[in-house]
């Protein structure tokens, strides 16, 4: 068998276990969650360096990236953990029914790979989503002022919101314009909140 | 050695993957030339379904192996026909009246 058709037949189990396991519905919501709560996280973030008067870009790098790593663990860890309890305790359901092992059929199988594909997604959203807001720092030294990258980054933040909200107005066949500016809504509040913080700041 | 030429299933199977997913795989085994799967009963997480396989040369292991990777069990074999050609089981007195 060619490395080609081999790849097309992994393809082609991939999209059955996904009808199977309903593994696409789940993944989407999660991505969509987690990669929400990565932006706003690193807003807060952001806002909390600006308060803090950091100015040095690398400083935020690290801080956000380690931000981002840890989001990106939790989603991981979290997910794999919630989702397996969840899968196995359906899975013993059905089999209660059945009256037989069905974890080496393709129910088991396609079972065991929406665990690890619906951790994978919920561990890289957030990270992933974390890390494009923080960008604009990595090239800091291309505009000099510091303040530019905080402006860019959550700019992006906001961007990437209402993108997010775009994709979700898609999905549920509502107004894109809506639903992008019902995120875009949260991403402002979390600025409003981190700036009012600042201004209570002695 | 005489060859099956048809198979009649009674099977206990997940509502997923359906009936339509099993069909199109049982039908892609060597030797079959066509598949029936029509439900009887049908309950929250599962459905009983009566299976008839016909062909030139049917394998039971690999139907069965087919169906034990979809998730069901074959509760009983109802009906075999092997030989070079298929008939039906004949009418007798003992028969329950049909009339």
């Amino acid at each position: 068998m060619s490395p080609l058709q081999r790849l097309a037949n992994h393809i082609q189990r991939l999209r059955e276990y996904g009808d199977l396991a309903n593994i696409g519905e789940i993944a989407r919501r999660y991505m969509a969650m987690n990669a929400f709560d990565g932006v706003l996280t690193i807003i807060g973030v952001l806002m909390g360096s600006y308060s803090a008067h950091v100015y040095d870009s690398s400083t935020i790098i690290v801080t956000g990236l380690s931000t981002s790593i840890a989001m990106g663990i939790s989603g991981l860890w979290g997910a794999y953990l919630t989702e397996s309890a969840e899968r196995k305790r359906d899975l013993a359901e059905l089999e209660s029914y059945t009256l037989t092992d069905l974890s080496q059929t393709k129910i088991g199988q396609a079972s065991r790979a929406a665990v690890v594909i619906v951790a994978l997604v919920d561990g890289f959203a957030p990270f992933l989503a974390a890390l494009i807001v923080l960008l604009p720092f990595f090239f800091t030294a291309l505009w000099v002022d510091v303040t530019i990258s905080y402006y860019l980054s959550l700019g992006l933040a906001l961007v990437f919101l209402f993108t997010l909200g775009a994709f979700l107005g898609r999905v549920s066949q509502e107004s894109l314009i809506v639903s992008g500016a019902k995120m875009i809504g949260a991403g402002l509040m979390a600025i409003l909140a981190s700036y009012l913080l600042r201004g209570a700041d002695p | 050695m005489s060859k099956v030429r048809r198979l009649v299933l009674d099977v206990l199977k997940p509502l997923e993957p359906t009936i339509i997913e099993l069909a199109e795989q049982l039908s892609g085994l060597p030797g079959v030339e066509a598949v029936n799967i029509s439900i009887y009963e049908i309950d929250r997480r599962v459905e009983n379904a009566k299976i008839t396989i016909e062909g030139d040369d049917l394998n039971y292991s690999e139907v069965e192996r087919i169906i034990q990777e979809n998730g069901g069990t074959i509760h009983s074999v109802d009906e075999v026909v092997a030989g070079k050609i298929i008939i039906d089981d004949s009418a007798t007195p003992q028969d329950p009246y049909q009339g």
